[in-house]
């Protein structure tokens, strides 16, 4: 198998923060806030200032992915203000002329005028954070829309004529029962989207969730219940044409996988704008600082908005790519492994992989090292497992 | 000084009837020491003395006090420890002394331990004078308490002193009665030198420091000494006494206790309880009492990381410097890496050394099970004495197995005496017997399998008796057993560190505790664990442990990557620390949790 799909590039990614949201969901641990105008302009001005400091010598991007937050609740003049500053610097080469644009959008703010605006951009692929295709389940996630919304959301994207769809959902709730998820599932489904992300609810300490988790009121699935709701996604999905091509991932074909997102998981480089925004340059991991209020701070002073950076040596690389790839359907490249860092990952870890082999949580197919389905449910666990020095232990 | 003004004595008592405190309450009195300098407790030296309220390495102090007859006598108080393991340091204080002052707790009475000392006290012809302390106790009852020295003591309960060790109360009256009743020492000054060594202490700038009664003759500095059991000699560099502080002497001649410095490296190089002569005119013979002390309870101990294998190594040597009972040599386990297996004088010892490396080396250990040494007849080889796991030889060869039984004393309530039989018959005790020792309370002696002690019976005797029963107990002999080798297996593989010689009764009850504990303990991994506890190649229990089924983070918070593999990282540096036995992961929690001993 060829790992080199159409979806996949080696050029870098824009990503840029929109840390707004009309209200913060309960179970969101992302740097958000809700922001009135003035707040946003403040914000938007800033933005323009960063994109306009960057220094350029990460170019080339063939994706611009806005993010949040909630980048449709945005006023749509500051949204198109920075769309510009990114297209202008993109006359100076900044950006690859193959780029594709994504932008993250609630269902509510999905209207006739949004979709041509968010066009005339040059968004190509719209991820509307839908989270539950069930009336009573919306308002508990904090959401604000209902089901009959999407429908009607998804109808419009359609018609806009948008390259492609995307829907995010969230599932293990509490008391959702596998044949409740099955109905919502059926419903994403049948609306033909072209990706889905389907995030297993997790309970972050710092949101409301987590509060009322410490208080008892709400509980995470057990962990045989979850394992058991995970492995039905999946093969709930793939019987209906979608491929987990990861742990959250579907795609209805190779090329429908996020080019934006695989950034992130193959070591492709990334510029992350906005606060809280993470940025990869191939050796060098950088974040901005966390707070709109410090971020803002800090493009006051007239210097980057960097928070931190570290440098990573061959062994945090190869650590994070065992950890991304086990999350990953391809899994890892054993080649590149041994061409990248000198090692031969079979022979350090052989124990390991005949046991996690004759146990069904891996599969070895030629020179690519799978995690199995049941591998994929404990990708965490794995990555802790396997021995990532030169020596074996 | 004359002999007639010299009292040489020591105090014996259970645990926590206030031993420490009498010895505090007379050294203010006799101005030993000013206010300022005066810490509770001044005896007990180690902080694990201070915080258990017993004491383990005996230490003395010469004391002036001047009598209501006029006189200024010299009071030699030998301390002494107050617990079984140390019986041997007992004995050989009480040999210092010409008397002993036997302290009863006014509240708790008589106990086997108050009894085990008489004996000893009276078996070296001690004068014995009973002393009722803590009589400030609500509880106290000094009626009850009298009734007791005179029933199960045999002592003229009439002669008993009562005092408030705490309070100071009768302190006076006893130092009247010391010079009083107990006898002044005996002795030749120009006889041939005999001197008992009954304790040791190193000096990291005089070397050892030999604490010592002199029976006859005298011992000055220049002299050349000779040590009668170990035949080596040293020049005398210095004598004096020991005032909480050494104060040099001239000389210390018959009926004084003292210490003599003599450029000795270390205690290992003399033996307490051997006598000191001199080169030139010898004795004819050493004193009597001469005991090596033999470990009878036997533990591996690893450092919890392998890099402090050194540190445990210099920890050792500087403990055996003052504790040559200690006994430790080089061992290794495939699971905890190098260690040492050391030999302890029973349980407490044990604990106490533990306890000593954790907090005066800063030492992280763990402890195998604690083991007795068993005797062994092997075809071919004869007798051999295993206790470690990993020297066990092939049962098919072994012909005889025999294994330490000691004579255990429990004295109790009457009430509880069921109960205390019932625990010596499930430890499989012999001969258990039983009598009244007053109206009301009962001494039983059982023979039991010291391996059945080692094994929370301490713990057990407590609960059945509400904490109202002391145990006490002496080796007896070797008696023919049936042991087997339990080793415990994850994923198949042995684990050495947690085999155990047991007998074959307790095998499965003790498999199966260790198998429980792990399996509380070894968290899920990404494979099922089968935890199993087995006799050669018969599994005799099993537990398991499933694994993971899910462990995956939903999402991978965006491009911060840094964030999960920061988890990650720390989650492999909990890996790192842990063990690894074939390719399962063991904490040390599990075999911290495991191989605990109950608090004794």
């Amino acid at each position: 198998m060829n790992p080199d799909r159409s979806s996949k590039s080696n050029k870098p990614g824009l990503y840029v923060h929109i840390p707004f949201c009309s209200s913060i969901c309960p179970y969101c641990d992302f740097a958000v806030l809700t922001g009135n105008r003035s707040r946003q302009e403040r914000f938007v001005s800033h933005l323009l200032r960063e994109i306009d400091l960057a220094d350029g010598k990460m170019r080339g991007f063939d994706t611009v992915y806005f993010g949040g937050g909630t980048p449709s609740f945005l006023y749509a003049e500051g949204l198109s203000e920075i769309a510009k500053a990114v297209v202008n610097k993109g006359e100076k080469g900044w950006l690859d002329p193959d780029c594709q644009w994504f932008l993250e959008a609630n269902p509510e703010d999905v209207t006739p005028s949004s979709l041509s605006v968010w066009r005339e951009l040059g968004i190509r692929t719209l991820s509307l954070g839908v989270q539950a295709l069930d009336d009573e389940a919306l308002p508990w996630l904090g959401r604000h829309h209902t089901v009959e919304g999407v429908r009607r959301s998804v109808g419009l994207v359609r018609e806009a004529g948008f390259d492609a769809l995307s829907l995010d959902l969230i599932y293990g709730r509490p008391g959702q029962e596998s044949a409740a998820w099955r109905k919502e599932l059926e419903a994403a489904v049948a609306l033909e989207p072209d990706h889905l992300s389907c995030y297993q609810l997790t309970i972050h300490e710092r949101t409301l969730f987590g509060r009322r988790k410490r208080e008892g009121e709400v509980m995470e699935a057990s962990e045989d219940r979850q394992a058991e709701l995970f492995r039905f996604t999946h093969e709930f999905l793939a019987e209906a044409g979608y491929e987990g091509y990861e742990v959250s991932n579907f795609a209805r074909s190779e090329a429908h996988r996020s080019r934006h997102n695989q950034k992130y998981w193959y070591h492709t480089p990334y510029l992350g704008l906005g606060p809280s925004a993470h940025s990869f340059d191939g050796r060098s991991r950088f974040w901005n600082e966390h707070s709109l209020f410090d971020w803002q701070k800090k493009i006051d002073g007239g210097g980057s908005a960097v928070d931190g950076r570290e440098t990573l040596s061959d062994e945090d690389l190869l650590l994070e790519a065992v950890m991304l790839r086990m999350r990953t359907k391809d899994g890892l490249d054993l080649a590149w492994v041994r061409e990248r860092f000198g090692i031969d990952f079979l022979k350090v870890n052989e124990d390991l992989v005949a046991k996690l082999s004759t146990d069904g949580l891996l599969e070895l197919d030629e020179d690519w090292l799978r995690p199995t389905l049941d591998g994929l449910a404990v990708a965490d666990r794995l990555a802790v497992a396997f021995n990532v020095g030169t020596a074996a232990t | 000084m004359a002999l007639t003004q010299i009292r040489n004595f020591c105090i014996i008592a259970h645990i926590n009837h206030g031993k420490s405190t009498l010895a505090d309450r007379l050294i203010q009195r006799c101005g030993g020491v000013s206010d300022r300098e005066f810490r509770d407790q001044l005896l007990d030296s180690m902080d694990l003395e201070r915080e258990r309220g017993i004491t383990i390495k005996s230490n003395t102090v010469s004391l002036h006090y001047k009598a209501k007859d006029g006189r200024e006598y010299l009071l030699n108080l030998i301390d002494t420890p107050g617990h079984v393991d140390f019986s041997h340091e007992v004995r050989r204080s009480l040999m210092s002394s010409d008397g002993a002052l036997i302290l009863v707790d006014a509240a708790q009475g008589v106990e086997a331990q108050t009894v085990a000392n008489l004996y000893l006290a009276m078996e070296h012809d001690l004068r014995v004078l009973p002393v009722i302390n803590k009589i400030d106790l609500p509880a106290a009852d000094i009626d009850r308490v009298q009734e007791e020295i005179d029933k199960d003591l045999g002592l003229d309960a009439l002669e008993a002193i009562p005092v408030s060790a705490k309070l100071g109360h009768g302190i006076d009256e006893l130092l009247e009665a010391i010079i009083e009743k107990l006898p002044a020492p005996t002795g030749d000054p120009e006889a041939s030198l005999q001197a008992l060594i009954f304790d040791a202490l190193y000096d990291a700038y005089r070397g050892v420091i030999l604490y010592c009664r002199i029976k006859q003759g005298t011992v000055k500095p220049g002299q050349t000494i000779r040590l009668m059991h170990t035949g080596k000699e040293y020049d005398v560099e210095e004598v004096g006494l020991l005032q909480l502080k050494r104060v040099k002497q001239d000389e210390l001649s018959a009926g004084a206790v003292g210490y003599v410095i003599a450029n000795i490296k270390a205690v290992r190089d003399i033996a307490i309880g051997d006598t000191i002569t001199h080169k030139d005119n010898p004795a004819p013979k050493p004193l009597p009492g001469y005991k090596e002390a033999k470990p009878v309870v036997f533990s591996s101990i690893y450092p919890m990381s392998t890099d402090d294998y050194e540190d445990l190594t210099k920890a050792l040597e500087k403990l055996t410097l003052n504790d040559p009972a200690l006994t430790y040599q080089k061992d290794s386990s495939a699971a905890l890496g190098f260690g040492f297996r050391c030999g302890f004088l029973g349980l407490l010892h044990l604990d106490v050394i533990q306890e000593r490396l954790k907090r005066e080396y800063d030492l992280s250990l763990l402890l195998s099970a604690p083991s007795v040494q068993y005797r062994l007849t092997v075809e071919k080889e004869g007798v051999v004495m295993v206790d470690n796991p990993s020297r066990y030889p092939d049962p098919m060869h072994i012909i005889k197995s025999e294994e330490p039984f000691i004579k255990a004393s429990v004295m109790m309530p009457e009430k509880y005496l069921g109960a205390v039989m019932e625990l010596c018959r499930e430890r499989r005790g012999v001969n258990t017997t039983f009598h009244y020792l007053a109206v009301g309370r009962v001494e039983l002696t059982s023979e039991l399998p010291l391996a059945e002690v080692l094994f929370d019976f301490y713990d057990r005797l407590k609960t059945v008796t509400q904490g109202y029963g002391s145990f006490d107990y002496e080796m007896l002999d070797y008696r023919e057993t049936k042991i087997v080798k339990v080793d415990i297996l994850v994923n198949g593989e042995s684990v050495d560190a947690l085999s155990q010689l047991v007998h074959v009764d307790n095998a499965r009850p003790r498999a199966l505790h260790y198998c429980e504990r792990l399996a509380e303990t070894i968290p899920k991994q990404q494979f099922k664990i089968a935890i199993q506890g087995a006799i050669g190649g018969n599994i005799i229990t099993r537990t398991t442990i499933n694994a993971y089924r899910k462990d995956v983070t939903a999402k991978c918070y965006g491009g911060d990557i840094t964030r999960k593999r920061k988890l990650l990282e720390k989650q492999k540096e909990g890996k790192r620390r842990m063990k690894m036995v074939g390719a399962v992961e063991i904490p040390q929690a599990a075999f911290v949790a495991v191989l605990k001993t109950d608090e004794s």
